[in-house]
């Protein structure tokens, strides 16, 4: 268990988790220097998180935690998020919004749906997000010891698959995620579709939450392998724009990243209101002038519109 | 074969006759013009309806007897014909003055009121097994948007807006007196006098206080309706019609 | 908003609520506070009557100035989270003095409209006089509380100037629950999915005695905040300030997400 080979022995979740215990058994860690029981370092111990205190702990949380709405409902991409990537000869393309709701409550308008697990990847953010952003985290934690150890980086695959292991573990009790591992790796750009049921999905072109039904419709009449870089990021910003005015749950600002062979960039934040009425800017490629808003496309289309609101 | 003056025609209420009358409405009106006289006056600060009240015996306690009604705070009648189909009449005003202030929170204008008991009145004239109600009534009440008015309501369930009017057995001779005495600008104090001048001419017998009865509309100023309009979401706004007591009669009478 | 699950209605044999079928005869629902008031029956109704007030969204305020009153509403009309249109007006004239506001089902928004503009055109041939704000709201509350144990699904907001006997103009704002109850107030009244957010910024904002300009810019910055923290409102905005001689529109433009 302690011996130096047991390290390296090819590791599932569970090993990997052993692994830690030991060392920090090692190096004397201790809670306290994490500052939460509920930190990586408790994770360490191998005592990650309390349950609640009841015979059957997975059927009690899948009892009150899974969708109150509809106990019957296997899909849990939670209200309030759209998020897509998708993958063409320039790279990834991750667009998302920046809506937090609690019921018809908009708690937040800039929420960082993306999260940059390492200079090289990025995770979407969907349902709850300190799942999300706890696991993407931890994931990173475990990129890099992968890197560490295999003086390379992780693949795009390896890294989801490691992510999707982690929370089919946990099944069942509650966790709601879903999200798209994106990045760059020796196949070139990569997309993978991971939710906390454990489905993992290797594709060019996703888009999640509530909005995504909106962001599909734009994307997929939009998208083609062969767009420029351009044209790409404006499809991933054109189609968050759509989201964000169609759906209730979805909007205030796009946040946009653009994956290359270097790794990702982040491109810009925009305003969907400001895209509403002025668009993205003059020298965006297929940009409509005058902004996406539906009475500017509208305007003088159909003889039962009115003319545009005035100012 | 019926007889007399209406023939087969008298019989149904709701068939004309060859003529184009319907003759059991003007049966309606020859007993009004049978009942005591009742008369109504418009003055530039109020109205006042008066009537006479006769009894049969002196052993009837005429102080029961009620021929001027109030209907809802705002409005007041009197009638002259039979005294049960009035009854009905007054039960009926104030059941429709209450449901109208269920719906609007507020009592109904004269004109609106008059309306619906003459629809009331009117029915009678159209429904099978039915008969005209056999009244005239002198409607009298206030209300913002109009002022002071004074309507008078027959059998047949016509109406009419008068400056004054009388309605019984002496209306023919009343009326001429109230067109000699008239004018636009009597108060309201004149108009009672008048009123009771107008009674007291063909009036059978001694005129007291017992045998008169008099109601009231009172013009309210600008600072009480500012106060019961707007304020008056609770409390009841003051009444602009009431009925005067015997003492206050007496001291009219004694003048 | 108030509780809805009041108007869950419940027979001895089995209850409806209006609009959705009765189901068997046998079927019995329980009342909130019974030991099984969560079971999945009366659950069920009572999650459709509470979403049905939001189903399509928007929302109405209305706010009492110096001689004047303004009330305005958002212009999303919604299926649940999907926007359909963004020019969906809540607010409809009722007098020259006079608009009234509706918030919540929108089917019943329009029907509510169409009997009001039908019970006012009664009122004004029947009785040829003004219809005053303090009438109208009480016809309001009258023809809502007919409908007791089946309500629209709305909650009304009148504003108006109100004529006084001495012939000057009062500022007048009532609103109503979907059942007609009146609540009078002197400074604002707000309806719809972002009441409790209006109230927040109409606390905040408002203050005694605007100027019809003041005013306009108070209620304009009241709605357009208060719906850019709703999901179910916003997308542009009307704005109506009545003052005795004129009413003032404006169409402003907001959010668009």
């Amino acid at each position: 268990m302690n011996s130096f080979a047991s390290r390296f022995i090819a590791s599932s979740a569970e090993n990997e988790i052993r692994q830690a215990k030991a060392m920090a058994e090692e190096e004397g860690l201790t809670d306290a220097m994490w500052g939460s029981d509920a930190g990586f370092g408790s994770l360490v111990t191998g005592h990650a998180f309390n349950v609640p205190a009841v015979p059957d702990p997975s059927a009690f949380l899948r009892l009150h935690t899974d969708d109150h709405a509809d106990p019957n409902c296997k899909i849990k991409i939670q209200h309030g998020t759209t998020t897509l990537a998708f993958r063409y000869k320039g790279g990834v393309i991750v667009a998302v919004d920046s809506r937090a709701t609690a019921g018809s409550y908009i708690a937040s308008g800039t929420v960082k749906k993306v999260i940059e697990i390492n200079p090289y990847l990025l995770g979407t953010m969907a349902g709850g997000a300190a799942d999300c952003q706890y696991w993407e985290t931890y994931l990173g934690i475990q990129c890099r010891l992968h890197e560490l150890r295999n003086k390379e980086r992780i693949s795009v695959s390896a890294a989801s698959k490691y992510l999707s292991n982690l929370v089919y573990s946990y099944k069942g009790m509650g966790l709601s995620m879903g999200t798209m591992i994106c990045g760059w790796d020796k196949t070139g750009p990569a997309v993978f579709y991971v939710d906390s049921d454990g489905t993992r999905l290797k594709g060019d072109l996703f888009s999640v939450g509530s909005g995504s039904t909106f962001a599909y419709g734009v994307l997929d009449q939009g998208y083609s392998w062969d767009m420029s870089d351009e044209e790409a990021q404006e499809l991933g910003r054109r189609s968050i724009y759509a989201a964000g005015h169609r759906d209730a749950f979805s909007g205030n600002t796009i946040n946009l990243y653009h994956v290359q062979e270097d790794g990702w960039k982040f491109i810009g934040n925009y305003d969907v209101t400001k895209m509403h009425y002025e668009g993205p800017g003059p020298d965006v490629p297929g940009a409509p002038v005058g902004g996406y808003g539906y009475d500017v496309r509208t305007h003088g289309r159909f003889s039962v519109l009115p003319t545009a609101v005035p100012a | 074969m019926a007889t007399a003056d209406g023939g087969a025609y008298s019989y149904s209420l709701t068939v004309f006759s060859p003529s184009g009358k319907l003759v059991q409405i003007e049966h309606a009106l020859a007993a009004v013009a049978q009942g005591t006289t009742s008369l109504g006056i418009k003055a530039s600060n109020g109205i006042v309806i008066a009537t006479e009240k006769k009894s049969s015996s002196i052993l009837i306690d005429d102080s029961m007897i009620e021929k001027v009604a109030v209907i809802c705070p705002n409005i007041g009648i009197v009638y002259s014909g039979m005294g049960p189909d009035f009854r009905i009449l007054v039960a009926k005003a104030r059941k429709s003055a209450q449901a109208y202030w269920k719906i609007y929170g507020e009592y109904p204008p004269t004109r609106v009121l008059t309306q619906e008991i003459a629809t009331v009145m009117q029915q009678a004239t159209q429904s099978g097994g039915v008969r005209p109600y056999g009244v005239s009534l002198l409607v009298a009440g206030y209300d913002v948007h109009r002022g002071p008015s004074l309507y008078q309501v027959d059998p047949s369930g016509s109406f009419w807006a008068w400056k004054a009017s009388a309605i019984g057995k002496n209306m023919i001779n009343a009326k001429t007196f109230l067109e000699k005495r008239y004018n636009d600008d009597i108060s309201l104090e004149d108009a009672i006098h008048t009123a009771l001048l107008t009674l007291k001419e063909g009036f059978e017998g001694q005129m007291t206080e017992k045998t008169i009865e008099i109601g009231v509309i009172t013009v309210p100023t600008t600072d009480e309706l500012e106060v019961g309009k707007i304020g008056g979401e609770t409390g009841r706004p003051k009444p602009t019609f009431r009925k005067l007591t015997e003492e206050e009669v007496r001291d009219y009478l004694a003048l | 908003m108030s509780q809805i699950w009041k108007y869950v209605r419940v027979t001895p044999s089995g209850g409806r609520v209006r609009g959705v079928p009765a189901r068997s005869s046998t079927t019995s629902i329980s009342l909130p506070g019974t030991p099984d008031h969560l079971s999945s029956q009366s659950t069920l109704i009572l999650r459709f009557v509470m979403s049905i007030m939001e189903h399509n969204g928007g929302s109405v305020v209305a706010m009492a100035g110096k001689n004047c009153v303004a009330i305005a509403c958002d212009l999303r009309l919604g299926a649940g989270a999907q926007t359909i249109a963004t020019n969906f007006e809540k607010i409809f004239p009722v007098t020259d003095r006079m608009y009234l506001g509706l918030a919540g089902l929108a089917s019943d928004v329009v029907t509510l409209r169409e009997k009001f503009r039908y019970l006012t055109n009664m009122f004004l041939i029947k009785e040829s006089r003004p219809l005053e704000p303090s009438t109208f709201a009480h016809l309001v509350s009258s023809t809502l509380y007919e409908r007791r144990f089946g309500p629209y699904f709305c909650e009304p907001v009148l504003a108006g100037l109100e004529r006084t006997p001495s012939g000057s103009y009062k500022p007048y704002i009532v609103g109503t629950d979907l059942i007609g109850c009146l609540n009078f107030a002197k400074d604002f009244i707000v309806t719809g999915t972002a009441s409790d957010k209006l109230f927040g910024v109409a606390e905040g904002l408002w203050e005694p005695d605007l100027e019809p300009e003041d005013l306009f810019e108070t209620i304009s910055q009241t709605l357009m905040n208060a719906v850019d923290r709703d999901a179910y409102s916003g997308w542009g905005a009307v704005v109506h300030v009545i003052t005795p001689d004129k009413v003032i529109t404006r169409t402003l433009k907001g959010r668009m997400d």
